[in-house]
């Protein structure tokens, strides 16, 4: 399988996508709803590429195209900065603030200005967060409402009850509009300032302080393939957990010392 | 007698058909049961008609029969069928044995019918259709253009049978195809048959059917059929018709598919919004059950097919393939971002099998008399024929069927009957919300309707919608309304359809809101070329074609809206204003008391103004002046 990128010859295995392709070699193509652990769905564009298999020269996603055959790949023609410009822009009216943006922007010379929008809705539609939640989390954020009105929200806008809060939407939003907060024993989960969900949090039994959500790990499990559900049921935070391992060991030690040093003392 | 009704008939007396040469033999004692002479009153209950009130006139015409039943010498059948095409002149009946074709019959007239054409003969002139400019009126179907010119292959049986009975469909050959298939075609013979007549997709795409099943034969596990009836195109009700007309070629089709591509489940996906298609669809597959010819064991072979119905929900991305299969699923219906085909992996991450209403009920034809034979219609790359929903400013509403490669200029003139109040035919659109608009004076009329043809000058097939459009039809508010009906409808997961089309909707309102601006055709066509080029689906990667195809015929309609100020055609309220020429105006009045805002003052028999304050430019006045005084300005 012979892969030309930008001109040059690539190294490249079948099956690979063109992202993985192209980030093995060091070639640069923009990603917004791309990471590598989670399935690929193409929805931002930004990574569109020209390809040519045989005499067919065509547009095509590089997150998500698995390369087959010989191909050859344009990963920045004019045509294709043009349209990631425009994409840019118009993105920018959704979310004019968002640093990602920014950066891109200044790569392809596009104005974030060029199309006011009416409102911040502090979303750039990558669909990451939901995607996560539906492999790592509970299920809970989904694309939701068809067309304009698309929006990451929870079943029918409620407060999910499946959430096991794990954050994994937090660490993976690339425009920083989801966050959480620990209050009042619970843990509140807020997409763009909307609550979405409340996990109760554990309360440590040594210092009393909550340390970590209350889960149904069962689902999660079932999902990762495993039978049985392994014990997790810590009631002690893992600093009291540390100070009482160490202090387990030390009286082992001590008194392993201890009687060391009394039969020494009765020898002596 | 057999009558006909909405509930499915009596089969009690019919057993399950248990070979493929036995359905011969039915079929000749069902037409043998049938009295020949026997007077057939067909009433078309087709959703256009139904609209109009046909089912009434069906009920009528029942009772008119029964009521006059001594007075005939042989009982008259009258049947509900799907239907017959011609929509604008709901409701329809057609009389046999004389041939008779009624039009905008009401109840009440139903004794007069039954009195006068079946038992006395007569016809009656005030029914008959009357070409728009002609003097005489036609009496038989067969003389009147908008039928005459139609090759029917697909519609052979809609608008002729009922479709709720079986028994009909099968005495006029349904299930032949499959009886012949079962009876001895390997399923290598029917794909190659299929590949012989060149029949290409019928849902837009045009993509080899041949081709499809064959690549879908080829791989490993269980095959699904299915069928998409989730048409949704604006103006478009070709696949509805056939469904709700002839809904055992559709079947009888997706069971010749599912035996040559080794698949025992087919699925069709109708949109709920044709209620009578989900209930023609569902009698047919219940009866071909009750014969054997659908489900376990078909005609007593070893080859078993079971189908049902699924609705969509009423979105129009579910039309889409990868979409209509997630919807199937149980999903969101969103198109999925996979680059393999849904004839590897498909519904269920199985091989599947997708075509058309029209597309599979192309298929029972070609069977019977062979792919050669069906070459013999349309044109080299596009064989056979296409339906055509034919809307917008022409006479003859309705839908047609033509060969491919049929002129423009015959689809809008010889069967459609032309413009109608004298008006100029100004654009074609074609392929529905994805197609685009063709400019006709002139420079399109005698072009050849088939796939290649219309891609080359930037509209498509599509689905078979043709939207005629008058002088009278503003280009910029055309584009406006299809992007418009897509933003609506785009499924919203992409960043060029979802973002790039609402701008565009906010730049053509703000254009035939009177307010565009110097750039903003560039601006639509920068933003149309990246939604096309960079989209995710059919839908988004056709989505701008209504603009920029309206951009390359009409950017001077655009202009003048833009740096003119004005709206050629008169439909942009805010660019435009009415003004009666002194010099025609008769000052007969009919504008004066028409106008609902009390716009239009004068004398009697002098020139008439109009107070611009109070118009509320409603189009009334322009409509109705015989001396076409009144201007658009």
């Amino acid at each position: 399988m012979k892969i030309i990128m930008d001109g040059k010859e690539v190294a490249a295995e079948r099956g690979q996508t063109i992202v993985e392709v192209a980030r093995r070699n060091g070639v640069y193509i923009p990603t917004l709803c791309h990471v590598p652990a989670l399935e690929p769905a193409a929805m931002c564009r930004v990574c569109t590429v020209e390809l040519a298999e045989g005499r067919r020269s065509r547009l095509v996603t590089a997150c998500n195209y698995p390369l087959r055959g010989d191909a050859e790949i344009h990963t920045d023609t004019p045509m294709l900065r043009q349209n990631r410009k425009v994409l840019i822009e118009l993105l920018a009216s959704r979310c004019p603030n968002s640093e990602v943006l920014k950066g891109l922007a200044e790569r392809y010379g596009a104005d974030l200005n060029r199309f006011p929008g009416e409102e911040d809705r502090q979303c750039i539609m990558c669909g990451l967060c939901a995607r996560v939640c539906e492999r790592v989390g509970g299920n809970v954020l989904a694309l939701c409402g068809r067309g304009v009105e698309i929006r990451v929200d929870t079943s029918f806008g409620r407060l999910s009850p499946t959430c096991i809060g794990c954050a994994s939407c937090v660490q993976i939003c690339p425009v920083n509009a989801i966050r959480i907060e620990d209050v009042d024993g619970e843990r509140r989960v807020i997409v763009r300032g909307k609550e979405a969900s409340r996990v109760p949090l554990r309360k440590c039994t040594g210092c009393g302080t909550h340390f970590g959500p209350v889960i149904d790990l069962d689902p999660v499990m079932e999902r990762a393939g495993e039978s049985r559900v392994p014990a997790f049921n810590a009631s002690v935070c893992p600093a009291c957990s540390r100070r009482h391992l160490a202090k387990r060991l030390a009286e082992r030690h001590f008194e392993q010392h201890e009687v060391e040093r009394r039969d020494a003392g009765e020898e002596g | 007698m057999a009558t006909a009704s909405s509930t499915a008939p009596d089969l009690a007396w019919t057993k399950k058909i248990s070979s493929p040469q036995e359905l011969a033999p039915y079929r000749r004692a069902l037409i043998e049961s049938m009295d020949p002479d026997a007077p057939r009153i067909r009433v078309c209950c087709g959703t256009g008609c139904k609209a109009v009130g046909s089912l009434e006139v069906l009920e009528a015409m029942k009772t008119a029969v029964a009521a006059a039943g001594a007075d005939v010498h042989v009982m008259p059948e009258v049947k509900r069928t799907g239907c017959h095409g011609f929509c604008s002149r709901g409701p329809l009946l057609t009389l046999e044995p004389q041939g008779l074709f009624y039009q905008r019959v009401k109840p009440e007239d139903a004794v007069e019918i039954v009195q006068k054409t079946v038992v006395a003969g007569e016809v009656i002139q005030r029914f008959l259709y009357k070409p728009p400019g002609a003097k005489e009126a036609i009496a038989k179907v067969g003389d009147i253009p908008f039928f005459a010119k139609q090759t029917k292959l697909v519609l052979k049986r809609v608008g002729r049978i009922d479709p709720f009975d079986i028994r009909d469909a099968i005495a006029e050959g349904a299930y032949e195809g499959l009886a012949k298939v079962l009876a001895g075609m390997t399923p290598q013979q029917v794909i190659e048959e299929i590949k012989i007549s060149r029949l290409r997709g019928r849902g837009g795409a045009g993509f080899p059917t041949g081709i499809k099943w064959e690549s879908c034969a080829g791989q490993p596990g269980r095959h699904y059929v299915i069928c998409n009836g989730d048409e949704g195109d604006p103006g478009a009700f070709m696949d509805a018709s056939v469904m709700e007309g002839d809904p055992h070629a559709v079947l009888e089709g997706m069971a010749i598919a599912a035996y040559a591509m080794g698949s025992d489940r087919g699925f069709l996906y109708v949109r709920m919004e044709y209620p009578l298609a989900v209930q023609t669809l569902a009698a047919a597959i219940r009866q071909a059950e009750d014969l054997g010819l659908m489900g376990q064991n078909i005609m007593g072979t070893d080859f078993s097919f079971r189908t049902s119905i699924s609705t969509g929900a009423g979105a129009f991305v579910c039309g889409e393939s990868s979409a209509l299969m997630s919807s199937l699923e149980g999903k969101v219906g969103r198109p999925r971002a996979k680059y393999i085909r849904s004839t590897e992996k498909g519904f269920r991450d199985s091989p599947s099998n997708l075509n058309n209403v029209e597309t599979y009920a192309n298929v029972p034809g070609i069977i019977l008399r062979g792919g050669q034979w069906y070459t013999t219609y349309g044109t080299e790359r596009s064989a056979g024929t296409k339906v055509f929903s034919l809307t917008g400013n022409v006479h003859n509403v309705g839908l047609v069927e033509v060969p491919m490669g049929t002129s423009l200029r015959e689809i809008v003139f010889g069967i459609g009957g032309g413009i109608p109040n004298k008006k100029q035919l100004k654009a074609v659109q074609t392929g529905g919300p994805s197609g685009g608009c063709i400019p006709i004076p002139g420079k399109f009329i005698d072009i050849n309707v088939g796939f290649g043809k219309l891609a080359e000058i930037g509209s498509m097939m599509g689905s078979g919608g043709m939207i005629v459009m008058d002088e009278n039809t503003c280009m910029v508010e055309v584009s406006r309304y299809f992007i418009n009906f897509l933003v609506e409808e785009s499924c919203g997961q992409c960043t060029p359809c979802r973002e790039g089309l609402t701008r565009m909707r906010e730049i053509l309102t703000r254009i035939t809101g009177g307010e565009g601006r110097e750039g903003d055709i560039e601006l639509l066509e920068e933003i149309g070329q990246f939604t096309n080029s960079f989209s995710l689906c059919g839908l988004g990667t056709s989505a701008a074609n209504p603009v920029l195809s309206t951009i390359r015929y009409f950017r001077e309609e655009y202009e003048a809206h833009i740096r003119g100020k004005k709206c050629p055609a008169g439909v942009c309220k805010p660019l435009y204003y009415y003004e009666i020429d002194p010099e025609k105006c008769t000052g007969c009045g009919v504008c004066r008391k028409r106008c609902p805002a009390e716009a239009i003052e004068g004398e009697k028999k002098k020139p008439h103004t109009i107070h611009q304050e109070l118009c509320i430019k409603c189009m009334e006045c322009y409509r109705n002046c015989k001396f076409d005084s009144i201007r658009i300005m």
